[in-house]
């Protein structure tokens, strides 16, 4: 199977380890993960706070490219994948003009809800060798995953679950919580911090509370969001894994623990205590 | 005692700026009836100035003063809680979007300095690079005017460095922006768009 890939411009800064975890995780799939060539960032929060027409109109450049390729995209980018959605829809509504050709007729695949297809699921099971048993994890979608349905197609938006399925295929128990989808105030940390810090707070504290030792995630804002304010706290803070560095840990024979390294909030005790490094 | 605080009808003063909104966003505003479900869904309605609802009900009334000096059109994380919930399908988050488009193209200075010129300033390094290198946004973006200024004056610069010292142990900051060779389609999409733009 072919696919094309946004990476998106966090994959290429701060969220390193996700494209990574994400590469291995595919090729382990045995998927062709094609980079769309010479991709342009998609506006983000920034486009569409300013200027609705240029939020509908950069993310087109990279629709169109895909397009040329004649491959589904999948954007890893929680906020990538949003506006990617938005701008296709948009684009056939014929609503803002553009300059390159479209039709507007890929897919455009959220990673998680790609993954946790029964066929993928399947895949994904049969590969895991050694099972996460005993991680307990709370799965954190938030906001740009799900929201609004009409454009992310999420029908189960309240209470979504292919952050679930997927912690789950690990072997690692996902624990039901109130919030999964409540934003964590990634996008408003430049310029209003106290916003970001009592949106980030209530989060971990919920997570705690529902007795996670972990929280896993799917978008790179929210992982390093959440990562980054927990630098310095020693006791009880929650390692932010992406769902993908847990698949990829438990397909692995041998894991190393160098593929955390890049975390703030030190995950390699936890997953030593647990056993699985 | 008798309440004389003015009062104000739907309509009264003129249609014209909901009947605009409502062409420009597609959003059916008039359906609102302040059931207040926005504002309690909103996890940063306590942040506000103007409530979700009450930005709505300013719309019905036609007050574009009032939303235009908010700090909520600035606050607000387009989330999309509200419009999820909203029960008559009016789209709270876009409404609240729009007018944060609209405030941009004005000459009303914003509420959130720090939040409008962020956002201003990522737009400039899309069009310089075509992709966004984050230590080059922050780095911009300490340079605007003022900025630096208020992070040395509450202690954020500090932070700022440590995080960034932090992050570059990790090798999660990149020095080097990435450039993207179409950056040139990039800019003359900026030309056509200008009228559209801030």
């Amino acid at each position: 199977m072919k696919l094309s890939f946004y990476p998106g411009c966090s994959l290429e800064g701060m969220a390193n380890d996700y494209a990574q975890s994400i590469t291995a995780v595919f090729d382990a799939l045995g998927i062709d993960l094609i980079e769309i060539e010479d991709w342009s960032c998609c506006g983000a929060t920034a486009a569409h706070s300013l200027s609705e027409a240029m939020s509908v109109a950069l993310p087109a450049r990279n629709l169109a490219l895909a397009e040329k390729m004649g491959l589904d995209v999948v954007a890893p980018c929680a906020n990538c994948f949003n506006r990617l959605r938005y701008s296709q829809q948009m684009v056939k509504k014929k609503i803002v003009d553009i300059p390159w050709d479209l039709t507007g007729d890929i897919r455009i695949h959220d990673i998680t809800r790609f993954l946790a297809e029964p066929e993928m699921l399947r895949q994904i099971r049969e590969r895991v060798r050694r099972p996460l048993k005993g991680l307990k994890a709370v799965c954190y979608y938030g906001c740009q995953t799900v929201r609004h349905p009409s454009i992310t197609g999420f029908t189960d938006y309240e209470n979504p679950q292919t952050l679930d399925l997927l912690v789950s295929a690990t072997g690692a128990e996902s624990i039901d919580w109130s919030y999964k989808s409540t934003c964590c105030g990634a996008s408003i940390g430049i310029g209003r911090k106290d916003i970001q810090e009592t949106l980030t707070r209530r989060i971990l504290d919920k997570a705690r509370q529902a007795g996670a030792e972990a929280v896993v995630v799917s978008c790179p804002l929210c992982q390093s969001n959440l990562d980054v304010f927990q630098r310095g706290v020693t006791e009880g803070s929650l390692p932010v894994f992406y769902f993908t560095e847990l698949l990829r840990l438990a397909f692995e024979e041998e894991p190393d623990a160098r593929w955390f390294k890049r975390h703030l909030t030190d995950p390699v005790g936890l997953l030593q205590a647990k056993g699985f490094l | 005692m008798q309440d004389t605080r003015e009062r104000q009808i739907i309509g009264e003063g003129g249609e014209s700026f909901l009947r605009r909104m409502e062409g420009e966003t597609g959003v059916t505003i008039s359906s609102c009836y302040q059931c207040e479900r926005c504002t309690n869904a909103c996890p940063v309605a306590e942040f506000m100035d103007v409530k979700p609802h009450q930005i709505i009900r300013h719309v019905q009334m036609g007050r574009p003063e009032v939303l235009l000096n908010s700090a909520t059109i600035w606050v607000c994380l387009s989330c999309e809680t509200c419009t999820t919930y909203c029960p008559n399908d009016v789209g709270v988050a876009e409404v609240i979007n729009h007018l944060r488009n609209m405030a941009a193209r004005s000459s009303v200075p914003p509420k959130e300095k720090h939040l409008a010129v962020f956002h201003h300033t990522f737009l400039e390094q899309l069009r310089r690079f075509g992709r966004v290198n984050e230590f080059w946004l922050m780095n911009a973006f300490n340079l605007k005017p003022g900025i630096l200024k208020d992070k040395i004056k509450d202690g954020t610069l500090k932070d700022e460095i440590l995080l960034g010292l932090a992050l570059g142990k990790r090798g999660k900051l990149h020095l080097m922006p990435r450039r993207c060779k179409g950056v040139k389609e990039i800019r003359e999409l900026y030309r056509r768009k200008r009228g559209e733009l801030p």
